[in-house]
């Protein structure tokens, strides 16, 4: 039993699951699904299209090379079994994915640092230019407590109203 | 499944080149990966072609012989005992006789190592791919 990997999306093909494309120059194509499978009858370009793991690799959004994938290597060759040989295999395995999962969260941290600020500052900019669809305009020229916040990251427009009417 | 009328290429070097069934053996439905069929030799080799120098085209099987053969590859994908699929990219056969060996000398193409349950293991010494 060995456990492939799908042609066009890269996710492992359990047995019984999938399909095998013997092309006539004797080139094996294995699907896990039948989107993947149709997707490839279409000739659609794996490394175009989005949600595939090639497509990730290739435009940085996931760890592209490491030396835990390497350890994953097809190996063509039947080893004796060693039943010690098998438990420290399958404690590697282990040890392997924890450390693959842990580099890869890392990663993600990586691509996504900094981006929460990003995403604040241009909330502030798209409600400056629109602040007329939460709040009319001569609304706020008539109660000029109803400002935007400069560099605050709140916009307590809500709440300066509740003051406003708590005073009056 | 291969049913009668069913053109199918011919995967060896008997001489025909395309075969149309005129009867699935192995089930009423038709004939997938692995089975006999009885077919009639609807396009075969002249002859007067050399394939390579010393190697001329064979007319073993000529136009409108009626011929058994077994399918070698099928488009229709066939399920295994794994619970996997295999489809090919044509439907494809090879000439055999009543023993169940090949009348060719030559298999071209990969096959289906369903052969090896039907005991056609000749056909699958002859193959490139298995």
């Amino acid at each position: 039993m060995r456990l492939e990997k799908c042609w066009f999306c890269s996710s492992t093909i359990y047995p019984g699951h999938g399909m095998m494309y013997v092309r006539n120059d004797a080139k094996i194509f294995r699907f896990c699904r039948s989107k993947c499978h149709k997707n490839f009858k279409m000739k659609r370009n794996p490394r175009k299209v989005k949600w595939t793991k090639i497509y990730r690799k290739l435009h940085g959004k996931e760890l592209p090379q490491d030396t835990t994938f390497e350890l994953e290597r097809k190996r063509n060759r039947p080893e004796r079994y060693d039943r010690n040989v098998v438990e420290d295999t399958v404690k590697a395995m282990k040890k392997i994915s924890e450390t693959r999962v842990e580099r890869e969260a890392q990663f993600w941290k990586n691509r996504m640092r900094g981006k929460k600020t990003q995403q604040r500052r241009e909330d502030l900019a798209e409600l400056q230019q629109g602040i007329h669809l939460v709040k009319a305009p001569t609304a706020l020229l008539e109660e000029p407590s109803l400002t935007l916040p400069k560099e605050k990251m709140k916009v307590k427009v809500s709440v300066e109203q509740e003051s406003k009417a708590m005073e009056s | 499944f291969v049913q009668m009328r069913t053109k199918l290429n011919v995967a060896d070097n008997s001489g025909a080149k395309i075969v149309g069934c005129i009867q699935a053996k192995a089930r009423k439905i038709g004939g997938s990966i692995g089975d006999v069929i009885v077919a009639s030799v609807k396009e075969a080799a002249s002859g007067k072609k050399r394939i390579k120098k010393f190697e001329k085209e064979s007319t073993k099987v000529k136009k409108g012989d009626v011929v058994r053969a077994v399918i070698v590859r099928a488009r229709m994908q066939k399920g295994r005992r794994d619970g996997s699929h295999i489809r090919f990219d044509e439907n494809a056969v090879v000439i055999i006789n009543k023993e169940g060996e090949p009348v060719g000398t030559r298999v071209y193409g990969p096959v289906a190592a369903e052969l090896r349950a039907k005991k056609f293991v000749k056909i699958l010494s002859l193959a490139d791919d298995v």
